[in-house]
Formats: structure tokens, C-alpha cells, sequence
């Protein structure tokens, strides 16, 4: 299925490379770099490229590309889930997933290969079964393994091997047993120049993490469940009590894992918690225009709104701009036009403000389109969907677990335009 | 590091001192022998031997020089040795060596079998599998016999892990033995393995029979396989339910009842977090429901959520290829994702690719309720920062113009006042294709066009720009002026396309416009047949120069042709695409390059090279010019050399052929065999020479590619043909009807196509 793997960077190095069949020559990545040159940009390289005797699916995590050669008709939406996957075990492995951290532990990274695939099928790809086969690497690991000689692989057959579940080992101990939920929201938006929505929707996760002893099985149920919209499932949940009595019964894999995403997609309920007013202006035949933002709170439900950073993608013309803000700070970057501006919390009593003067090429004609303002930001405590659990129960084993549920609302795609 | 390597290349010497990581990969090509040397002497040292770390710590030296690309083929004999200890670890990273470098050393490798074939008795499972695992990869010739004995103990043993192991290396010993003989016994002990308790070994074997019996059309799926699948799927990890519900594809359900009960087992499936196990089911569910369209419907209803969600998935490649998918299910329901809209709308952060997809859905789900909104959005594209995406966002206006005219021709006319290069060229080569098939249009668009002339620069919009002056010059004030512009300048004009239409522009014009057009046009016949050096431009002028000799009323009846028509729009694809059409391509490439991209490119594959801007050009077919601007005219042209049988035809209206042809039956049809690239033009051109005048073709590199033409013979015997290129068959199909049944014409009419259609294949290879 997949024949081999080049991760490449953003200059275009090949700086590993990984076959599980036949070796494939680095020269079947020119066909990609050809790509990259047509794309000008990095962020747009198509993700399938054909070639004479390949197909290259990549993907593109963190400023590299996971570039993987196939030689078979294959799903594509398989290969790249997949390929996400391979990042997500590094990013889980060595903290992040990027040129040095692969370099670094390179060996590390072969391991996992290895595991992860076998004659170019997908085999281990649960974090907690992976990390009983390669224990990931730690300084304090490091500096025992250095003393002692010991290694970051386990020698003894993982359990989770073993068991018939596949998402969860068997014998698992605990001498305290938690169960934590984190309800995440995130806001996709587009807000139109007179602050009216345009689109808004509402992205939804439940992640959890179990560290529960035995073969515990949950029931967790929400004082609204009727607000889901689509919910996608982790394996483990059974379906078919979903559908009759919207509880969500499982027996949960070991450690952490993405119970169920969701979607909240009708307008009147996604509040938008944030507004901008706004005025950016370029005058004709001159060379410079006005810039001026200012961010306020909106049906927050009464919680603080933090975390917020504008980033505005300037035009071409700009050439550097001259501004004052009341809080927090910002940057422009003159040679990606990028205007980035950090402004931490809102408090009601004095709204942070962004303005002053925008210095344009002279002779250039002034730029047709404002440019768009992407808004990040975040409340805590507050899933703005509205939605609650309501209880967690535990059958099946006979100790009382600690529970616990946090609700974090974020911005997903939130754009205002102006 | 030695200094003269210093001055040799000095980034490299910098990179060694470990201040630039990026060149450190490329230091070791030039130190690569003493690297060898001294890691040799590292590995043969007892010391180093005794000291367990030390000794692990030179071999992941080997090792990390291994990936970067540098020979280390020097030390196999040293590694081998290596391979002889207790540490896993060291064990894992000599194994890994191994089968690198086992192919360039194949004598050496055989002494590494030993070591092997012990470790695959280890108590360890986990050495046991490991062992197996390199053995099965060390790809050397030779090497089969000496596993087969441990892959046939693997597949017996106690440990999942080791059967998993083994089960793979059944196929990758089938690989070494190259393909020849299938071993009868090991794929009855695979498919009895399908009943493993462990539910990864159960699809391991699915992949290892898939590929041993490749020749045979790969494993079998019957009955008791099938529902033994369908009832493990619930334990299979994603990965493994995705491929399990490919595999079931194969498998024909009995009864209806038995395609009731799976496609129930099967439904929850489709709520899955992975949208690959969620386009998997979809596709299974519309290939076993292919006889009821209801089932399909609500099938595609349900997966909308998962669909939709993937579209605005965090990864921009699951939404590229999401989308792609989109666009197929709007092929046969057009309403399908219309209350959606605004999912599609783009925001600016998104990658290019995405965005063009985007921009086509939107083009295609719209309908009286959202065209509003959709079109303003789609406007707002239009001055997009990029080019290529503003212009994309004009062809999608253009597109929906065929339905909701008089809103998309005004924002056409619009964005010509924001008298932008790249903006203005596309409108008017939008207004040209709108005229053509929208021809209600046409007051609006001649109001619109003066003043465009100034910001068009390059050939394509020129084209346009000067085929709407020509054909509907005497709506426009000022066309002579703005022509008489380009006959003035037609010297440093240094497209030749462009000098071929102002020629034809022109003479049209002159026909309604004498007056204001005699003189230049004498000018420009001059210039192009005195001194022009384009031979095609010449020989078009020199046409149209004999052609005025001949007289007012032959260029009349010669160019005079329909404005507009419509009904040209048979040429495109049509509309109307059953769900069955596209269900078996569902969930594979082919949606992400166009089924008949995708078919010349897995045809001859190795032949041309597709780029990656293949998304890009299928997106604008729909939407790109109908015909050739060469054709356009030229099919009106006709060729007026007696023949022997076929007379020139005269005035056969493409509508009064499309009747006709739809009247007939088929008289004759045949295959004739047919490869690789061609022109239309050169085609036509032939037929012409022997008076088969071409009504109405595609564009060349369109796939499917069709022609339609007639042909009279001197007893007003009528041949009407359609040619038809299917670029999976390489063949081209020809029908055609007659008006008269006569046979001995018709024969002798097939002749003289064959012959011509024959002589431009030789001309080509």
C-alpha cells in the first residue's frame, strides 16, 4: 500500500527516508519539487501528484512534508489519515514534530516506522500500544539509560498485543484511578464587514483521559444531547445505545484518546463571542492609509475571553506601518506582509485598540480589498454549544474512580472581513 | 576532518563543526571512507566490544550515517558480528543495517543468516518477531529458502505479534520468488488463518493472499468469509476496517435479504471518527444497494454530516480530497449540498488548492434560493490577491451564467471598471464562451465591451476580445477603431493565434462595416501576405485575399455563420450522471484528478507526465473556452474542390444536424485503433481535403473527445458521423448514419474515412 516515505523540509532537503518494499529513488521526489516550484507558495503544493510509476500523497505538519510513494490505486483519504498519524506519534514521542526532534532521534524514528507499518500496511498505530514496543525518549530516561545501559524498548511482549480489544491491553493497574473529560469547542466564522455572520459554525471534541484498572465500562450522558448535530465516534462506543438513548457506552482504551468529535451547525446557536469594529482605509493616489481595530466582547456568557491574537494579512502595496495600541503588543513583518497583533484579555472597562498609519509604495495603485482580520482566542469554563455532562457511571469493576469534566471554547477559522 | 576538505568545500567543513545543521547531511559524502575506517576500527575493538553502551552507541553511529545517506556498506562484516547479543536494542539496529545494505552484499548477508534463523526460536516473542520481520525484508536472491521454514513455524506460533509477522512474509517471499508459482498449500493455510483470534493477524492475511494471488484477481470473498469479516469488523482498528470494507466490494449478497442484513450490520460504520472508514462504507453501501437508487439517496443523505465535517477538517488534505469527493456526489444530486453553501465559502488562510475546489462546488450546488448570496461571495473572490484564484472565481461567474445570466453578466461588467489586466482578460473571454452559448446576453455584453482593449495584454484575451468585435462588431460603436488599434500595431504583435483572428475579425466586420473597414483591411491583407512570416498567417490571408477576389457574396455565404448556438452544448458532458456511473471510483484517486484524467494517466503512465496543476485544468474544463478559436471559424469554411463522390455540403446548420442525427439510426459503426496525442485541426484539415466538413469538435486533450461530421454525396445521399475517443479503449469509435439506406455508398464512404483517419495516425507515430 504505502511503498515509502520521504519527509522532506521546507528547503527541500530529504532528510529521511524510509521504504518498506523495493527502495524507490530520492529522484521520484523531483516530481514533488517541481510541484513546489509550481505552487510558489509551500501551503500550496497539491497533496496527490501523479508520476510516470508513482502516486505522491503528502501531507504537509509543522514546515515539513510527509511525502509517501505509492504504486497502487489506494483510498487517498486512508493514506493521508495515516500519514497524520505518523506526525501525530512523532509530536507525541519527542514533543514536537519537526526537522531537529526527527534528527535527533533518528533511530527513535526508524523504530516506529518499523512498527508502524509492515510491508507497506498499517500495523501499530495506538500511542499506548506503540509506547509499550518503544518507550519514548526523556532526558531523565536518557541519563538512566546512559548509566545503566539499558534501552527505550520494552522486552517483553506489550500486552495490548494480547488482549482481544484491540484499543485497550488487558491487566491494567492503577492505584489511582481517574477519568478526565475535556469538552473542546472550536469556532469556525466568517463575519462579514458590518459584523453580521456570514457562515459560523461550531467544531466539537471530547478527548479524555482514562487511567482506570481492569476493564472498566462507562456510560457518560449530557443534559442536551439533542444539540449534536454530526457525531463522529471512537471505535469503542457503542452505536447502537447512542442511537436509542443517546448515552455514549464504552469500555475506553488506556490513556489518552478522542472520544467523539461533533458539530453544532445551526446559525441561532452558535454565539459569537467576540466583535470588531473597524476602519482600514487606503486613500487613492497617495500613499499611505488608516488603520484602526478595536476588539470587544459579545455573548460570552459572562466569562473572560483570553488568549486573543489578530493576525492580518497585509497587501502587497504595504510597506510598513506605523501603529499604536493600548494593549498588548505587535509585529509587522515587511517582507510577509503579516501583521500580528498579541493582545492577551479583554476587560470590559477599556477596550483594546489597534490604530495608526499603514505606509504604501508610492505610485503603486491603492489595493482593491481590505485585507481579512483572523481573531484567536479562548474562554475557559465555558463550552459555548451550551453543552453539559451530565453523569459518568462506571459498571464492571468495583472501586470509585475520580471524575472530572473542563470546558474550553476556542477560535477555529475565525475570520472578520473588512 | 581533514583541512584540505576545508578548501574543497568549505560549507561542508562549517557543517562538521555541527554550527549548521542543514549541511551536516551532506558533510559525510566527502569524509565517507575515513568515517568507514575509523568506525571499522570502533566496531573490531575489544573494548569497545566488552562495553555494552559504547559498543550500541558506534553501531547507532553506523546507523545515523546509514540515513543520511552515506555508504556504509564498508563495515557489513563488523555489523554481522554485532548481531550476536542479548541487547534488543542493538539486535533492532543491526537488523535494520541489514536489510539496507543486505542487497549490494548479498554473500555477506548469508552469513547474518544464521544469527537469524536462531533468533526466530527465541523465547521472546518479541524477538521472534523481529528476527522474521528482517529475514522476510533482506530482499536478496537466495535467501527464500532459508525462510520458508521459519515463516511456516511463524505462522503456528503462540504469539499474535509473531503470526502478524509471518503472515506478511508470506507475501514478501511470493515477491522474491517473482511472482512465478503460487504455493497451493501456504494460501490454504493463509484463508484458514482468516479464523485467528487476532484481529490484525485476520487482515494481514486479507493483504498477504490479496497480493500472492495478484494474478489470479486476488482473494476470493465468499460467503462464509464475508460474514466472518462483517462480524469482526467491530474489533478491527480503523485501519483494518477501511481495508476489510474494500475487500467486501468483491463479495455478491445471495439474496436481498442477505444485502438488507449487511448493509445493516454495517450501518454504524458509517459514523465513524475516520472519515477513511466512513467513505469505505459509503462506497460499499452504493456498490451492493447499485439496484436501489433509494437506498443510495438516504446513503448519501446520512454521510453528509461526515462528508461535510471532513470538508472543514483540520487537515487541509483531508478537505482537498473531502471536496473532490463533493463534487462527484453534485454531478448526480445537484441539490444535494445547496443548504450547505456557506461551507464552501473560502477563507483567506487556506492553501490554494482548496480554495479552486472550493470555488467549483459553489459553482455547481447553485440554485434560486442561494444564487444571492453565492454570487457575491464568488465576487469578492474576483479581487483576490491571487491571480490564479481571482481568475478562477471569474470563470466559476461565468459558469453559472449559463443559468442566472443577467446577475453574472453584471458583475462581469463590473469588474471591468476595476481595469485590471488579469481581471479583464478573463471576463472577455468569458463573454466570449456566454455569447456563444447564452445569446440573450449578447446587447449587455457589446455595451460592456468598449474600453477593454486597453488593459488585455496577453494572446488569450486578445482572442477573445477581437472574435466578439468581429461577430458582433455592429453592435459596438467603436469596433473598427479599436481593431484599426491592433492592425497598427500587428507588427510587434508576436502571437500568431491573435494575428489569425483580427484577419477573420476584420473581414467580418468589413462585410457589416465596409466603409469604415476597406482601407485597413487592405492594409492588414498586405502586411500579412508581403510580410508576415508565420506560414499559417500568411496562407490565411492569402485565403481571404482570394476569397474577396471571388466575390462579396461567396465571403458572405463563407463567413456569414450563426452567432450564437446553443446547441453546440451537446459537445460538453451530459448533465444527467447516475449515481452507478461514478460508485465504483468512489473513495480512489479518481475523484481527486477527473475519471478521464485519471484514465489517460494510468493508461500510459511512463508516456506523458502529469502535472500537479492536473486539479487545476479538469476545474476549469467546464468552464474554459467551448471550441478552439481556430475552429470556430474554420468549421464554418468549406472546401470547395470538386470530388469525385462528396460534393461540399452546403449549409448544414449544426442545429439542422443535430435533428437529423437524432432522427437516424446507426448505419455503421466500427473501431478504428488509435494512440496517443493528435490535433483536431490537422484532423479536420484532412477531412476537408476530402469534403467531409467538420460541424462541431472538442477541444483537443478533452476526454472523452468527440467530432461530428457530414458529408453529401452527388445523389443528396447524406453521411452524418460521429467520431468518439475513449482514451481507456485507445481506439477510436466511429458511427455512422445515413440518410438513404445504401450500401455500396456507405461502404465506400467508410473507406475514405478509415483512410483519412489512418493517415493522420501514420503521420503521427
Amino acid at each position: 500500500m504505502i511503498h515509502s516515505l520521504f519527509l522532506i523540509n521546507c528547503s527541500g532537503d530529504i532528510f529521511l527516508e524510509k521504504h518498506w518494499k523495493s527502495v524507490v529513488s530520492q529522484s521520484v521526489c523531483d516530481y514533488f519539487f517541481e510541484a513546489q516550484e509550481k505552487a510558489a507558495d509551500v501551503e500550496n503544493v497539491p497533496p496527490v501528484i501523479s508520476t510516470p510509476h508513482h502516486y505522491l500523497i503528502s501531507i504537509y505538519r509543522d514546515k515539513l512534508f510527509f511525502v509517501s510513494v505509492i504504486q497502487t490505486e489506494v483510498p487517498p483519504l486512508f493514506v493521508i489519515e495515516f500519514l497524520h498519524r505518523v506526525a501525530d506519534t512523532f509530536q507525541d514521542y519527542f514533543g514536537e514534530c519537526s526537522e531537529a526532534a526527527i534528527k535527533d532521534n533518528v533511530v527513535i524514528v526508524y523504530e516506529l516506522l518499523e512498527e508502524m507499518l509492515d510491508n507497506g500496511f498499517p500495523l501499530a498505530t495506538e500511542s499506548n500500544i506503540l509506547k509499550e514496543l518503544i518507550k519514548p525518549p526523556t532526558i531523565l530516561r536518557s541519563v538512566v539509560n546512559s548509566i545503566t545501559g539499558s534501552s527505550n524498548v520494552g522486552d517483553t511482549l506489550p500486552t495490548g498485543q494480547l488482549s482481544n480489544i484491540p484499543w485497550r491491553r488487558a491487566g491494567v493497574k492503577y492505584t489511582n484511578n481517574e477519568a478526565y473529560f475535556d469538552v473542546v469547542e472550536e469556532i469556525d466564522a466568517i463575519i462579514d464587514k458590518s459584523g453580521s455572520t456570514v457562515f459560523a459554525e461550531i467544531q466539537g471534541v471530547i478527548d479524555a483521559c482514562i487511567k482506570l484498572s481492569g476493564m472498566p465500562d462507562l456510560s457518560l450522558s449530557f443534559m442536551n444531547p439533542r444539540l449534536l448535530d454530526d457525531v463522529s465516534f471512537h471505535p469503542c462506543i457503542r452505536f447502537k445505545r447512542w442511537e436509542s438513548e443517546r448515552v455514549l457506552s464504552f469500555i475506553p482504551p488506556d490513556g489518552n484518546f478522542r472520544l467523539i468529535s461533533y458539530r453544532v451547525s445551526s446559525q441561532n446557536l452558535v454565539a459569537i463571542p467576540v466583535y470588531v469594529k473597524h476602519s482600514i482605509s487606503f486613500k487613492e493616489n497617495s500613499s499611505c492609509g488608516r488603520f484602526d481595530i478595536t476588539i470587544g466582547p459579545k455573548q460570552n456568557m459572562g466569562k473572560t475571553i483570553e488568549g486573543i491574537t489578530v493576525t492580518v494579512h497585509m497587501p502587497k502595496v504595504v510597506l510598513n506601518m506605523n501603529l499604536t495600541t493600548t494593549q498588548g503588543s505587535y509585529t509587522f513583518d515587511p517582507v510577509t506582509k503579516v501583521l500580528t497583533w498579541d493582545v492577551g484579555k479583554i476587560t470590559p472597562q477599556k477596550l483594546p485598540s489597534l490604530k495608526g498609519l499603514v505606509n504604501l509604495q508610492s505610485g503603486a495603485p491603492k489595493p482593491e480589498e481590505n485585507p481579512s482580520l483572523n481573531i484567536q482566542f479562548k474562554i475557559q469554563q465555558l463550552a459555548i454549544s451550551g453543552l453539559k455532562v451530565n453523569r459518568l457511571d462506571m459498571y464492571g469493576e468495583k472501586y470509585k474512580p475520580f471524575k472530572g469534566v473542563k470546558y474550553v471554547t476556542k477560535a477555529g477559522k475565525f475570520q472578520v472581513r473588512t | 576532518m581533514l583541512p584540505h576538505q576545508d578548501e574543497k568545500e568549505p560549507t561542508s567543513y562549517r557543517g562538521s563543526c555541527g554550527s549548521c545543521p542543514v549541511t551536516v547531511r551532506k558533510m559525510p559524502y566527502l569524509g565517507s571512507e575515513d568515517v568507514v575506517k575509523e568506525l571499522k576500527k570502533a566496531l573490531c575493538n575489544p573494548h569497545i566490544q566488552a562495553d555494552r553502551l559504547r559498543y550500541r552507541n558506534v553501531i547507532q553511529r553506523v546507523i545515523r550515517y546509514m540515513t543520511q545517506g552515506l555508504d556504509m556498506s564498508g563495515v557489513f562484516m563488523e555489523m554481522v558480528k554485532a548481531s550476536a547479543t542479548v541487547d534488543i536494542v542493538q539486535k533492532k539496529l543491526v537488523y535494520l543495517y541489514m536489510c539496507t545494505y543486505a542487497p549490494l552484499k548479498p554473500d555477506l548477508a548469508l552469513l547474518a543468516i544464521n544469527t537469524l534463523c536462531k533468533d526466530c526460536s527465541d523465547p521472546n516473542p518479541m524477538v521472534r518477531g523481529l528476527a522474521l520481520r528482517s529475514m522476510c525484508s533482506l530482499r536478496m536472491p537466495g535467501v527464500q529458502e532459508y525462510i520458508q521454514q521459519p515463516i511456516l513455524n511463524g505462522l503456528r506460533d503462540k504469539a499474535s505479534y509473531v503470526r502478524r509477522v509471518a503472515v506478511l512474509g508470506c507475501a514478501k517471499m511470493h515477491n522474491l520468488h517473482g511472482d512465478s508459482e503460487v504455493d497451493g498449500a501456504l494460501v490454504n493455510e493463509l484463508y484458514s488463518l482468516l479464523r485467528d483470534q487476532d484481529p490484525i493477524v485476520v487482515v494481514n492475511c486479507l493483504r498477504s493472499l490479496e497480493e500472492i494471488l495478484k494474478l489470479e484477481g486476488g482473494v476470493v470473498i465468499n460467503k462464509p468469509i464475508a460474514h466472518h469479516l462483517l462480524n469482526r469488523m467491530s474489533k478491527l482498528d480503523q485501519w483494518g476496517q477501511a481495508e476489510v470494507l474494500n475487500f467486501l466490494l468483491r463479495y455478491q449478497p445471495r439474496s436481498e435479504e442477505e444485502l438488507f442484513d449487511i448493509l445493516n450490520l454495517l450501518d454504524s460504520f458509517l459514523k465513524s471518527s475516520s472519515p477513511g472508514v466512513v467513505m469505505g462504507a459509503t462506497k460499499l453501501f452504493l456498490i451492493l444497494a447499485k439496484k436501489f437508487p433509494h437506498v443510495q439517496t438516504d446513503v448519501l443523505v446520512r454521510v453528509k454530516g461526515p462528508l461535510l465535517a471532513a470538508c472543514s477538517s483540520e487537515s487541509r488534505e483531508l478537505c482537498f480530497v473531502a471536496l473532490c469527493h463533493v463534487r462527484q456526489i453534485l454531478h448526480s444530486l445537484p441539490g444535494h449540498f445547496s443548504s450547505h453553501y456557506k461551507k464552501f465559502f473560502c477563507s483567506y488562510s487556506e492553501p490554494h488548492y482548496i480554495k479552486l475546489q472550493k470555488v467549483e462546488v459553489l459553482c455547481e450546488l447553485v440554485n434560486d434560493e442561494n444564487v444571492q448570496q453565492v454570487l457575491e461571495e464568488l465576487r469578492g473572490y474576483c479581487t483576490d490577491v491571487s491571480a490564479d484564484f481571482a481568475q478562477a472565481a471569474i470563470f466559476a461567474i461565468g459558469g453559472i451564467a449559463r443559468t442566472y445570466t443577467d446577475q453574472c453578466v453584471q458583475i462581469l461588467t463590473e469588474l471591468l471598471g476595476l481595469r485590471q489586466e488579469h481581471i479583464t482578460t478573463v471576463v472577455v473571454q468569458t463573454f466570449r464562451d456566454l455569447v456563444w452559448l447564452c445569446p440573450q446576453c449578447t446587447e449587455a455584453v457589446c455595451q460592456a465591451l468598449p474600453g477593454c482593449e486597453e488593459n488585455i495584454q496577453d494572446s488569450e484575451g486578445k482572442q477573445a476580445l477581437i472574435w466578439l468585435l468581429g461577430v458582433h462588431g455592429e453592435r459596438i460603436p467603436n469596433a473598427p477603431y479599436v481593431l484599426e488599434d491592433f492592425v497598427e500595431n500587428v507588427k510587434s504583435e508576436t502571437f500568431p493565434a491573435v494575428k489569425m483572428e483580427l484577419l477573420t475579425a476584420l473581414l467580418r466586420l468589413f462585410l457589416s462595416r465596409p466603409a469604415e473597414c476597406q482601407d485597413m483591411l487592405g492594409r492588414l491583407l498586405y502586411y500579412c501576405i508581403e510580410e508576415e512570416k508565420d506560414m499559417a498567417v500568411r496562407d490565411r490571408g492569402l485565403f481571404y485575399y482570394r476569397l474577396l477576389l471571388v466575390g462579396i457574396d461567396e465571403v458572405k455565404r463563407i463567413l456569414c455563420s450563426p452567432k450564437s448556438d446553443p446547441t453546440l452544448g451537446l459537445l460538453e458532458d451530459p448533465a444527467e450522471r447516475p449515481v452507478n456511473s461514478w460508485a465504483s471510483d468512489f473513495n480512489t484517486l479518481v475523484p481527486v484528478y477527473g475519471k478521464a484524467h485519471w484514465a489517460t494517466i494510468s493508461k500510459c503512465q511512463g508516456a506523458e507526465r502529469c502535472g500537479p496543476e492536473l486539479p487545476k485544468t479538469s476545474s476549469f474544463a467546464a468552464s474554459g473556452p467551448l471550441i478552439p478559436e481556430d475552429n470556430k471559424e474554420r468549421e464554418q469554411e468549406l472546401p470547395d474542390s470538386g470530388a469525385l463522390m462528396l460534393v461540399p455540403n452546403r449549409q448544414l446548420t449544426a442545429d439542422y444536424f443535430e435533428k437529423t442525427w437524432l432522427s437516424l439510426k446507426v448505419a455503421h459503426q466500427q473501431v478504428l485503433p488509435w494512440r496517443g496525442e493528435f490535433h483536431p485541426d490537422t484532423l479536420q484539415m484532412a477531412l476537408q481535403v476530402v469534403n467531409i466538413q467538420t460541424i462541431a469538435m472538442s477541444r483537443a486533450g478533452t476526454r472523452p473527445w468527440k467530432a461530428y461530421l457530414s458529408a453529401q454525396d452527388d445523389t443528396g445521399c447524406l453521411f452524418l458521423t460521429e467520431l468518439l475517443l475513449e482514451p481507456e479503449n485507445s481506439e477510436m469509435q466511429i458511427s455512422v448514419k445515413q440518410n438513404e439506406a445504401r450500401t455500396e455508398t456507405l461502404n465506400s464512404f467508410i473507406s475514405v474515412l478509415e483512410t483519412v483517419i489512418g493517415t493522420i495516425e501514420e503521420i503521427k507515430s
